[in-house]
Parts: structure tokens; C-alpha cells; sequence
């Protein structure tokens, strides 16, 4: 009699459990393909009503955010009759509470994406964010006047965009950098160096010179020797466009000569001791910290060097190993997507829009309140007081147009000059606006990645013999399913060619 | 102590007396003795060493640091990383107490919880007992997973930003509750419960004048994992909690090696040298790692009694 109550109420609690999970599961989904409808039942810029607007950015959490926001809010109401609540969530949990905070359902408004924080593609495509192309037609013209078109085009998914992208470099171009007092002692003239074998003579110069504490090239587990590849998800993955060769063909990185003679010359380098001996498991290199260094690689922008070399506090110079090339992962660096969710998407869209087109809201948020957090020495220069420093450090790159930003005195007077001449002088990528999409693929994806992360470091860095090791690598990978990764890109990149007529 | 080495003593005067080794029957021999003895001081101080690396490295220069790299005899000594802490340390100060009032009011609520609650599931005369041993256990089987406590907590309880949100999820614990359940049907004999009540005890009186003093020893152990438990809780505080006054010790901690950890995988982006600029160095991490765990494991020794009495309560058969 009691067992049978008991397992009646078990049946019941587990029926109950299943329903409310399911629920739930599907609150997490995308339950949001009416988004126009919604839209319509917003406000225009003159409405009565003061909307609240919940912005998530990355970045640390800064002491005087409140303060500050509470200058935006008073600008903002006059503007747009709106608030903003901005919270900051720190660099290393971004990408672990977006989502959870995406699943929950809560209509938050505006959120920080991009290709390598808060995913953009894979929560685009989830159904996290609005697709905002009527938005930007109606409210947000000053974006489109301001930003470079080709941010918008490398950042569309199926021809739609769903986040504002931040105007700011949008060529990636890798360097070799130096430590100046080296370049100087033995009068090198870097300008000629551009590839990897190119280094040889100066690294042998400072192995045979110098004392055995300076590292020649000193790189970590990350080094990869530069290959002129269009990589389908980034130089950690095996697949990509040779850009020198078929740029309508996706292929096994592994597999080209360049990578093959690179690694010859890594190889020797490595065996000539002009690496660090335990450099296939270095997760890192201090080499800035310590100045015992000669040469190592870095993704640059604009008078990068300028900042390597303050914040070193010596002199760092540069010479580029390739010309700056668009990738739509440097499209899509960047970006403010309205969520799904939001109450308010027309609101959200009129303060991006501000964001990107207001030079005195865009300098707030990024520095501050004047005479609080810095001073002005002209009209669009400034020094950072302590209270800055102290309270207030915001990630400029992550706020919006970074062209309308003050700069310090230190920084040479055509800096943003600079920038857009180094977007314009890029050239555009093979694949640049394809968004691969990896869900057909993901368990091969995930082994690949796996393996990757077992051979690279000691193949790359030419810890071991790329003639034993690298066809092993290859047979592993291709045992992964590596040629079912390459043959599915192969198929969205042909559909998105014949999509948009190339 | 004195009593343990009594045997040893009365032998070695027997050998002195008689020229002749004898020893105590149970004794184990002196070579074994010797080796289990090595063996176990290995094994106490591979896990004592890694600390007291992190204590030293805290206590070094950080150029040094840079040049020489680990070393357990720094050439440099320095007190700079506390001096940084204490300087700049109004956050750590705050979630020093924010850390401290958590553990106090979690550990003080989650005994009393816990302890109520395993005793009703604990006595045979509880009508609703198997019921509710199966609740408490189905919930160590199937969890609803992340998004749906994030969902209770956010917006059924609204605790975002609250110091509940560090206490209120983590009190109930299934685990304690078995355990504790366990510790009281063996060591709380159905007779002195029959007695009190013979003597006209309440309910309530028999639990907290009877059961509670002498089940002391499961209540010490109980209390000691749920205060480690909520002195090394990060995760809540990631999850709700953004204003910076709330914010536990530990979340601080993670929060430095959740941003290393990004600033490694993006080592290749310009925007990781901004971030890396604004991490506290690798003494000052290492000064804070020493004063999160120092208060816990000086609190470990004021436990160890309970646990030598729970021992020896535990291994009398009724």
C-alpha cells in the first residue's frame, strides 16, 4: 500500500522533472524567429518613454564605472531619452557566462561578440542575437557613413548582419620584431629580412656573440613558421586557402610545400640552439620582461612598436613578414550584437549608433570624465591622470568607433590616418565574408583540435624531425576525419561562391 | 603522544635488563616501521612541498624571479609582493570579509540543515523516512544542470548581486545529508532515544540535548567540508555576482588565472598586451594564493581532535 504511494510519487516527481527540463531546454534554443513583429511595437526617437538599456562588455570590472556611467546616463536622456546599466565582465569569463546568461532567456540588450570572445558565429547562428540590417537602415546611418563597408560584408551570416562591428584595423599582418640594442650593436639592417629563412645570418651573428642567456628567437609553443594560408578556423587548424596558389580550393595545410621547407628551417634552427631547448612546452615566453631576446613574431597595427616599446621600456623595432591581408576573423575582431532577446532593439541600435558616430559619448565610456580621469592638452589630446589608472581602464578596441577616440601625446599625430591607410592598403582574403559553419563536422572538428594540440608545438618549433614526425601527424589527422572537414568546407565555400556570384 | 611510545619504552628497559630484544606482540618490526615511516614522510612532504614553493616564490624578487626562474633558495629576498598587497589591497581587504562571512553563516546554516534533516531520515520511527532519503539522494543522481540554477537563482530568487547568492545554493548538500544520516544510526543507539523519552524528553529536547553532544565528532567533520567547501567556492561568485564589493577572495584569484589563462591562448593579438599589462605580477599572485589558503589551514589543526574521537566512536560495534 505505502510502496505503491511511494512509487506513484516517484513516477510523478520524474514525469515532472522530464516536462519542466525540457522546458527549459527549450527556453535555451531559439525561440526567437519572430523578431520583426516585435519591432514594430518599439518606439521612435521622440517617445515618452525612458527605456533602461542592460549592456554587457568584456573587460575588467572598473571601479568607477558607476560614476561614470551616471555622466553617460545624463548625455544619453537628452539624446535618446534612454539609460544605459553596463556591466563588465573580465576577459577570462566572458566567454563561460555570456552563454549561460544567453540560455537563461534574459532580455539583456546590447552584448560584446567576436571571433574569439562570446563566439559570434556559432551564437548567430543559435538565434542569440537580432539580425539588425532594417535597424541599421533606420537608426543607425551614422554607423554606416563611418565604418569601412567591408566590416559589414565580412561580418554577414546567410547575407544578414547581426552585430555592429567596431571601426578599427581590419588587416591582420604578422611581424618579426627586435630588440633594438641588438639590431644597433651589430649594425643589421632589418628591412631586408622578411621570411623565416631570411633570419639566418643574424641569428647566427647573435648565438655566436652573445652570451647564452640571450635567446635568438624566442618564441613559445605557439610559434608557427608564416604560412600565406586563408585558414578555415584560424592557424591552429590544418585546413586553409593557399593564397599563392588555387584560391578556390580548401586544403591540408600539413601537406603543402611551404610548410614542409619552413619546417626544414625551423628544424635547423632549432638543432643550431637559436631556440629555447624546452620550447615545445613553454606555454609562454617573459622575453619582453627580461630584454634577453633577439627576435620574435607578433600580429601588429599602426605604430604598434610604439606600444611594444612602452611597455617593454626599451626599444622594440619591426619588419613585416607579409603584407596585411582581410581575413573575416579581422572583420568580425570586434562587435555589438543586439540580442534576441531585448525589449528595446531601436533603442539599442540609436545608442550604438552614438557610440560610433558621438566623439564626446565615445571618449566618456573610453576614458572617463575630464579633469576626473585625464586632462586635456588640445582638442583631441589627452593625459591620463592617476584616477585613470586607478578606476577607469576601459578596452578602447571593445567600445565602439575607435577612430573618434583622443589620443596621448605620445602617439604620432595621424595614428587613425594610419589605420585606415592600412585598411585600405590591405588586400581582401579568398574567403573573406565566408562564415564556415562546423555543426555538420563537430565531432572530427574536436579530435582534430585534439590532435593539433598533441603534435604542433614540437613539430612546429622544430623540436623534433618534421621528416618522422609530420607524416604521423598527417596519418593521425586524416584518421580524425580530416578529409571530411576539408570536403564539407570545400561544399559551403562553393555554395557561398555561387551565393554571391565570385 | 607519550602513551603511544610506552611499549617502546618498556622494551628497550627490558633490553637494557636482560641484553635480550623483545618485543611488544602487536609491534610491527623496526624495519618495517622505519619504511613505512620514510614512506609516509615522503607522501606528507610531496604534498607540503608545493606549497611552500608558492610561500618562498612570494617572498622573492620579482626581477630575479624573471632572470632566474624558480629557485627554492631566491637569491633576492623581498617583502614587496605583501607590501603591493597592502598598499593596493582595499579589494582583497573586502573580499577577505566578504569570504569570511560567507563561510561563517554558510557552515553555521548548512549544520543546522543538514543535521535536521539527517536526523528525521535517521530515526526508524519517521513514517515518511524512505521518502525522504529518496529526495534527498535524487538529487546526487540527476541535477538540472547549469542554465536552470542559473535561471532559479537570477530570476525566481533574484539573489544577482546579493551575498544569498554565495550562501543559498550551495547549503543543502545530498552528500552531507547521507553521511550524516549514516553517522547517527550507528552512533546514536535506539535505546538512549527510547530512555529520554522514558524520562519524558521531547522531540526536540532529545535531538538537541542527546543526539547533537555526542554525534560532536560527524557535526566536526560535516562543518569542516562545508567551511572548505564555501572558503573555496569561486563559481557562484562568477556566475551572480558583479559588484565588486561582493566579491570572495577566491573569484579574485580565479579571475587572475582565468585572464592568464586568455591572455596564453590569445598571445597572438594586440589586445593581450593591454590585458597583460594589468595583471598583478607573479610574486603578487603567489602572496595571494598564501593569504587565501594560510587562515584554512591554520583552522585544520582545531578539527583534528574530533577526528581521532570520530575514529575510535566509529569502530566500537554495538
Amino acid at each position: 500500500m505505502k510502496n505503491k504511494k511511494t512509487k506513484k510519487m516517484v513516477l510523478l516527481m520524474v514525469t515532472l522533472l522530464l516536462a519542466f527540463s525540457t522546458v527549459l531546454a527549450g527556453c535555451g534554443g531559439s525561440n526567437t524567429n519572430d523578431t520583426s513583429g516585435n519591432a514594430a511595437s518599439g518606439g521612435e526617437a521622440g517617445d515618452k518613454d525612458t527605456v533602461k538599456l542592460k549592456v554587457y562588455l568584456i573587460g575588467g570590472p572598473q571601479r568607477d564605472l558607476p560614476m561614470v556611467q551616471e555622466e553617460m546616463n545624463k548625455y544619453l536622456m537628452e539624446k535618446i531619452n534612454t539609460t544605459v546599466d553596463i556591466t563588465m565582465i573580465d576577459w577570462g569569463d566572458y566567454s563561460k557566462r555570456m552563454p549561460v546568461i544567453t540560455a537563461s532567456g534574459e532580455n539583456y540588450d546590447i552584448a560584446f561578440t567576436s571571433s574569439w570572445a562570446y563566439d559570434y558565429l556559432p551564437n548567430a547562428t543559435r538565434g542569440a542575437f537580432l539580425p539588425i540590417n532594417d535597424l541599421l537602415d533606420k537608426y543607425g546611418q551614422g554607423i554606416k557613413e563611418q565604418l569601412d563597408p567591408r566590416f559589414l560584408t565580412g561580418s554577414q551570416i546567410g547575407g544578414q548582419n547581426y552585430a555592429v562591428p567596431v571601426n578599427k584595423e581590419l588587416a591582420s599582418q604578422w611581424v618579426w620584431r627586435f630588440n633594438k640594442q641588438y639590431v644597433d650593436k651589430y649594425n643589421m639592417d632589418i628591412t631586408k629580412i622578411r621570411t623565416l629563412e631570411d633570419l639566418e645570418p643574424y641569428l647566427q651573428q647573435i648565438k655566436d656573440n652573445e652570451p647564452a642567456d640571450i635567446t635568438p628567437l624566442a618564441v613559445p609553443k605557439g610559434f608557427k613558421p608564416y604560412l600565406a594560408f586563408d585558414f578555415l578556423l584560424g592557424d591552429e587548424f590544418p585546413v586553409g586557402i593557399n593564397m599563392n596558389g588555387d584560391t578556390g580550393k580548401y586544403v591540408n595545410v600539413l601537406e603543402s610545400e611551404e610548410l614542409k621547407s619552413s619546417l626544414k628551417t625551423i628544424r635547423k634552427y632549432y638543432q643550431a640552439g637559436y631556440l629555447r631547448k624546452d620550447v615545445a612546452t613553454l606555454e609562454g615566453i617573459d622575453n619582453i620582461k627580461t630584454g634577453k631576446w633577439f627576435v620574435d613574431r607578433e600580429q601588429t597595427q599602426p605604430y604598434a612598436e610604439l606600444g611594444w616599446s612602452r611597455s617593454a621600456g626599451y626599444d622594440i623595432v619591426t619588419t613585416p613578414m607579409q603584407d596585411p591581408v582581410i581575413f573575416t576573423g579581422s572583420a568580425t575582431g570586434a562587435m555589438h550584437a543586439i540580442s534576441a532577446n531585448s525589449k528595446n532593439p531601436e533603442r539599442a541600435m540609436m545608442f550604438l549608433n552614438l557610440l560610433n558616430t558621438d566623439p564626446y559619448l565615445r571618449n566618456l565610456i573610453n576614458y572617463g570624465i575630464e579633469g576626473t580621469h585625464y586632462k586635456k592638452i588640445s582638442d583631441n589630446v589627452i593625459e591620463d591622470l592617476p584616477a585613470m589608472k586607478d578606476g577607469f581602464q576601459m578596452p578602447g578596441f571593445a567600445l565602439g568607433n575607435l577612430f573618434l577616440t583622443y589620443m596621448h601625446k605620445e602617439d604620432p599625430a595621424d595614428k587613425w590616418e594610419a589605420f585606415k591607410e592600412f585598411n585600405n592598403s590591405a588586400k581582401v582574403a579568398p574567403s573573406f565574408g565566408f562564415n564556415f559553419n562546423p555543426d555538420p563536422v563537430k565531432t572530427e572538428v574536436a579530435s582534430i583540435s585534439a590532435i593539433v594540440k598533441e603534435f604542433y608545438p614540437s613539430i612546429m618549433t622544430g623540436a623534433v624531425d618534421p621528416d618522422e614526425h609530420l607524416p604521423k601527424a598527417i596519418e593521425k589527422l586524416k584518421a580524425a576525419g580530416l578529409d571530411k572537414v576539408i570536403a564539407e568546407a570545400q561544399k559551403q565555400y562553393d555554395e557561398w561562391k555561387a551565393a554571391n556570384q565570385k | 603522544m607519550s602513551n603511544l611510545s610506552e611499549p617502546v619504552k618498556r622494551a628497550s628497559a627490558h633490553t637494557r635488563r636482560t641484553g635480550k630484544k623483545s618485543r611488544d606482540l602487536n609491534a610491527i618490526s623496526p624495519l618495517s616501521n622505519v619504511i613505512f615511516n620514510i614512506a609516509i614522510g615522503l607522501f606528507a612532504l610531496s604534498c607540503i612541498f608545493p606549497f611552500l614553493f608558492i610561500v618562498i616564490i612570494s617572498f622573492t624578487d620579482e626581477k630575479t624571479l624573471a632572470i632566474n626562474g624558480f629557485k627554492l633558495f631566491p637569491e633576492v629576498w623581498t617583502l614587496d609582493a605583501y607590501r603591493f598587497l597592502m598598499e593596493s589591497g582595499q579589494q582583497m581587504a573586502q573580499s577577505f570579509g566578504v569570504t569570511l562571512t560567507v563561510t561563517v553563516v554558510g557552515t553555521a546554516l548548512t549544520l543546522y540543515l543538514v543535521t535536521t534533516y539527517a536526523y528525521a531520515i535517521s530515526r526508524k520511527n519517521f513514517a515518511q523516512r524512505r521518502f525522504f532519503s529518496f529526495l534527498a539522494f535524487f538529487t546526487m543522481l540527476f541535477s538540472g544542470g547549469l542554465v536552470p540554477s542559473y535561471i532559479v537563482v537570477t530570476q525566481v530568487l533574484h539573489l544577482r548581486d546579493s551575498i544569498w547568492a554565495l550562501i543559498l545554493p550551495s547549503i543543502m548538500n545530498a552528500f552531507y545529508i547521507i553521511v550524516m544520516r549514516t553517522f547517527f544510526t550507528t552512533t546514536v543507539p535506539d535505546a538512549v532515544i527510547e530512555s529520554a523519552k522514558i524520562d519524558g524528553a521531547s522531540e526536540f529536547g532529545i535531538y538537541t540535548r542527546i543526539v547533537l553532544p555526542i554525534s560532536l565528532p560527524g557535526i566536526a567533520t560535516i562543518g569542516l567540508f562545508s567551511t572548505l567547501g564555501f572558503w573555496n567556492d569561486w563559481f557562484n561568485a562568477l556566475l551572480y555576482i558583479d559588484n565588486a564589493n561582493l566579491i570572495p577572495l577566491q573569484t579574485l584569484l580565479i579571475r587572475i588565472q582565468n585572464n592568464m589563462d586568455f591572455v596564453v591562448q590569445n598571445s597572438s593579438r594586440v589586445v593581450s598586451y593591454d590585458i597583460a599589462s594589468t595583471l598583478p605580477t607573479e610574486t603578487v599572485r603567489m602572496a595571494m594564493v598564501v593569504l587565501a589558503t594560510l587562515p584554512v589551514a591554520l583552522a585544520y589543526p582545531f578539527f583534528q581532535k574530533y577526528f581521532i574521537q570520530g575514529l575510535t566512536i566509529g569502530s566500537v560495534k554495538e
